[in-house]
């Protein structure tokens, strides 16, 4: 570009950067835009001060590809959500919350959403910006005068240099048949350094500083040791006001934030008349059968599973033989006062009444709690149901396997 | 924007907006088709009927401006269809001899009509409380779809009548043997009670009526005066418009449709019934567009950048149907709380098939096939779209009422499709006939221009 020869005022020894060609009205400014798309040139541009409806065709500037990064984008944040939580939650670190399966689709939905919003939006910004080539901080067109009017009434038509269609003389030519008010040359921009102004280069080693102290500081805190209480950023959710059970509350004439039911009410599902669903008893000792409502079916099965995998397996581990991660834990740190787990696949206990068993859970049984409290008498009898199967799982012999399959078993 | 002010002002050209002055002389192929129809030019004025009194005086381009007796064919077909939809609902009920069953069918298609009729009202409220630009072409549209709270609440009769003529088919708290009871309806009954629930009753409608009538009365006032004063006017009768549209939709799901199972509630109701309206307004505006301008009427001043917004709007709320359903349901599934998920219990037992088919139907295909600007901007794809829409909102409608009726199991029937083509023959009929005498779009709205010339890529 530089061999070009320079015609016009101002800086004689600056290279060309374009030719900068002024309109009065948006309409002209679309008629020249398609005279120079078919002109054939590559390395233009046009600018005006507010968007002109129609300029894309004008130009010739095809669709743009950012609705599908966009949809890229928004469709990577619905799986990175779901897997992510499928991962932590259902999978790597398999963690009941509010007693819904590990892996609920509903309570991962809000995190889905937002992130699939988030990426989209991200993706919607850098990928505008990214596309347009911006930021642009500085422009050889900055410095000419007229140029200025782009912010307030006049559009522009620049051709650059660098396109190789480019010729001074015919270019200008060509851009004065489009009816432009005035065509001017546009020196490159000699006058700003190549460099990046101080300011910002300080301000970004600045902000990468600041950048890094989150991750320092937690990098701290994971290694440090400290004894003063824990800072409450959000103090009133830390601290509720809310009344707990068996405290103190004078605003009731018996001075106990607990309520007793309403005189002569029962609360919905708590009429438990069956002594044998919901004691475990028939006529005052350990009944030896199931409930009538308790079907023996895979479904019970799996319900006991489950909740075994909730509730016991902590303690007495996936097999029942005693040996959870609390029960490893608590060995490990060698606490006095643990008393492990039993394990509940004994032969002992493959020989106490279904009852039993199920007043051993519902009430706990010396050092172990009760969960009478937090499973329905439906899952407790499931739970003893699954008990006897792994039972009988842990003591069984050849007999138990079906024929068809003891042949591959020895 | 301070140099877009400017640029209007100073030199902005008038001629590239594609207005009349500039079309005079030639006539449209468009209308050409039409004349059949013998339809009234729009420049001519005064129809088969002597209507308008006053020539209008029209700032938009030439083109079919009136139903003509296009309006009179559809008055007679829907209208038709309406009475005997209407009738033959009617007669199976008798036949099955178990009014509940009607009542709730009735209440379905009744709902299914009134949402269209309301989403109607929020958009002229909306458009003039944002002093909308795109809108005023299809404006009228609304004006007159939003102009039926007469017929609708005729309509409503059929469920208010008998419940105070003491039928407690629909509604439980009216049955004084429930109420004896139910300590909780012992406990609302201030509230739910067949007098204060006609009292509200004539409030809603009483309020939709004013609003309905003067926001048309006053466009189509301004169609021969051409005063920009009641533009400002509606602008400031909107603000309060909106507020009072917010609470009597509200009030009113809750009252029809909430109240079905009076022991329950959900703070969301109205919303889910207000995204209803708007998703099965914008989906009929779109079918009428396209149905009007197939019909050689406002072909040049609808294009295709409107047609665009009506199916973006179709799509928003689509999702945030989706986003209010969603989150009504997540609550309650969270927290567990019988008093709460006994609503859902049939609707996710015998009824999940529905609830399901709601999820894909309503939400999750209309999404991916909606989301496309190329389908928005298609005339089949749009009309499909509006179709489908309005069909899954009847289901979501039956879905909201029905399980009250029936737990235990789906009763679709024939009853249930006469009652739902029976009111929309109706509807639609009543909405003809108000825009017989009309022009189909503003014509002296100071803001038409804008409206003409909008471009939204
Ligand atoms: C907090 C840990 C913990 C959890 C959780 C736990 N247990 Fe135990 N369980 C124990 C301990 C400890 C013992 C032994 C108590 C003792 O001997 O003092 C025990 C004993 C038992 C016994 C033997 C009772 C007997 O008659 O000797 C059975 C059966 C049993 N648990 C079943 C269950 C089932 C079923 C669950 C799940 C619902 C469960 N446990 C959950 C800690 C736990």
């Amino acid at each position: 570009m530089s061999e070009k020869k320079q015609t016009k005022p101002a800086s004689k020894e600056a290279p060309l950067y374009g030719l900068l060609a002024e309109y009065e009205k948006p309409k002209q400014l679309l008629a020249a835009a398609k005279k120079v798309r078919d002109a054939g040139f590559e390395q233009w541009d046009t600018y005006t001060p507010f968007p002109v409806h129609g300029i894309d065709p004008a130009m010739g500037i095809k669709p743009t590809i950012l609705p599908w990064l966009v949809l890229g984008a928004g469709l990577t944040g619905a799986t990175t959500a779901l897997v992510l939580q499928w991962w932590t939650n259902a999978h790597d670190y398999a963690w009941i919350v509010s007693g819904k399966p590990f892996w609920s689709l509903p309570a991962n939905i809000p995190v889905t959403f937002e992130l699939t919003v988030l990426f989209s939006a991200i993706t919607t910004l850098v990928g505008m910006l990214m596309l347009n080539k911006l930021p642009h901080p500085s422009s050889p067109l900055d410095f000419s005068e007229r140029f200025a009017r782009v912010t307030d009434d006049r559009f522009f038509v620049v051709i650059e240099a660098r396109d190789p269609k480019f010729d001074e003389g015919d270019t200008k030519a060509l851009l004065e048949s489009t009816g432009a008010v005035a065509v001017e040359a546009v020196p490159e921009d000699t006058k700003t350094e190549g460099r990046m102004p101080s300011v910002l280069v300080y301000a970004i080693v600045i902000l990468t500083c600041a950048a890094i102290v989150p991750f320092a500081l937690s990098a701290y805190a994971r290694e440090a040791k400290n004894r003063s209480p824990r800072i409450h950023i959000v103090p009133d959710m830390d601290n509720q006001q809310k009344f707990k059970s068996q405290r103190e509350n004078d605003f009731f004439a018996d001075n106990r934030a607990m309520r007793e039911p309403v005189a002569g009410t029962v609360a919905r599902g708590l009429l438990r008349t069956d002594e044998h669903l919901y004691e475990g008893k028939a006529g005052g000792t350990w009944a030896r059968t199931f409930p009538p409502a308790i079907k023996a079916d895979a479904a019970t099965m799996q319900r006991g599973r489950t909740a075994f995998g909730i509730n016991c397996v902590p303690c007495h581990g996936p097999t029942g033989q005693g040996n959870g991660l609390v029960n490893k834990r608590a060995t490990e740190l060698a606490e006095g006062t643990w008393v492990p787990p039993t394990n509940v696949t004994q032969p002992h206990l493959a020989k106490q009444p279904v009852g039993q068993l199920y007043g051993s859970i519902k009430n706990g049984i010396r050092n172990m709690p009760g969960y009478g409290h937090q499973m329905s008498s439906e899952d407790i009898w499931a739970t003893v149901m699954y008990l006897r199967a792994l039972q009988r799982g842990q003591n069984a012999t050849l007999e138990d396997v079906p024929a068809a399959q003891r042949a591959g078993m020895k | 924007m301070a140099t877009k002010k400017s640029k209007k002002s100073d030199d902005a050209p008038d001629s590239e907006r594609p207005v009349k002055k500039s079309s005079d002389k030639k006539k449209t192929s468009d209308s050409k088709k039409s004349t059949g129809d013998k339809p009234t030019k729009a420049a001519g004025g005064g129809g088969k009927s002597g209507q308008p009194k006053t020539p209008i005086v029209d700032d938009g381009p030439e083109e079919e401006l009136r139903l003509g007796p296009l309006g009179n064919k559809v008055m007679t077909i829907a209208g038709g269809i309406g009475v005997v939809g209407t009738g033959a609902a009617v007669g199976l009920g008798a036949m099955e001899g178990q009014w509940a069953h009607f009542f709730h069918s009735y209440l379905v298609a009744f709902f299914w009509v009134l949402t269209i009729g309301l989403g109607a009202l929020w958009f002229v409220t909306l458009q003039h409380l944002t002093r909308s630009e795109w809108s005023p072409v299809v404006r009228r549209i609304a004006e007159v779809l939003g102009a039926n709270i007469p017929l609708l609440a005729v309509m409503a009769l059929v469920v208010v009548g008998p419940l105070l003529m003491g039928n407690h088919d629909l509604y439980k708290w009216a049955d004084p043997a429930e109420v004896k009871h139910s300590l909780l309806l012992q406990k609302k009954s201030p509230y739910l009670n067949t007098t204060f629930f006609a009292a509200r009753f004539v409030f809603y409608f009483g309020v939709w009526f004013i609003f309905s009538r003067l926001f048309l009365k006053r466009s189509v006032e301004q169609d021969s005066t051409g005063k920009p004063e009641l533009t400002n006017n509606l602008w400031a009768v909107s603000a309060p418009g909106m507020i009072l549209f917010a609470l009597t939709v509200t009030f009113c799901s809750i009252d029809f449709v909430m109240s079905l199972a009076p022991e329950w509630f959900s703070t969301m109701f109205g919303v889910y019934v207000f995204a209803g309206c708007v998703v099965s307004f914008y989906s009929t505006m779109g079918l009428i567009v396209l149905w009007l301008q197939k019909n050689g009427r406002l072909s040049k001043s609808i294009t295709v950048h409107h047609r665009h917004d009506i199916g973006k709007m179709m799509f928003a709320f689509v999702v945030f149907w989706a986003y209010i359903a969603f989150s009504q349901f997540m609550l309650i599934w969270y927290a567990d709380i019988p008093e709460e998920t006994v609503w859902f219990k049939p609707r996710l037992g015998e009824w999940l098939p529905v609830s399901a088919a709601l999820l894909f139907l309503h939400f999750v295909v209309p999404f991916l096939g909606l989301l496309s600007k190329h389908v928005k901007r298609h005339r089949f794809g749009l009309g499909f779209w509006a179709v489908w829409l309005l069909v899954i909102h009847y289901v979501d409608l039956y879905w909201l009422i029905m399980p009250n009726f029936s737990p235990g199991k789906v009763p679709f029937s024939l009853m249930d499709i006469c009652a739902w083509v029976g009111l929309a023959g109706l509807f639609l009929a009543s909405s003809a006939r108000t825009a017989m005498n009309l022009n189909l779009r503003p014509t002296r709205d100071p803001r038409l221009d804008k409206s003409l010339a909008f471009e939204n890529i």
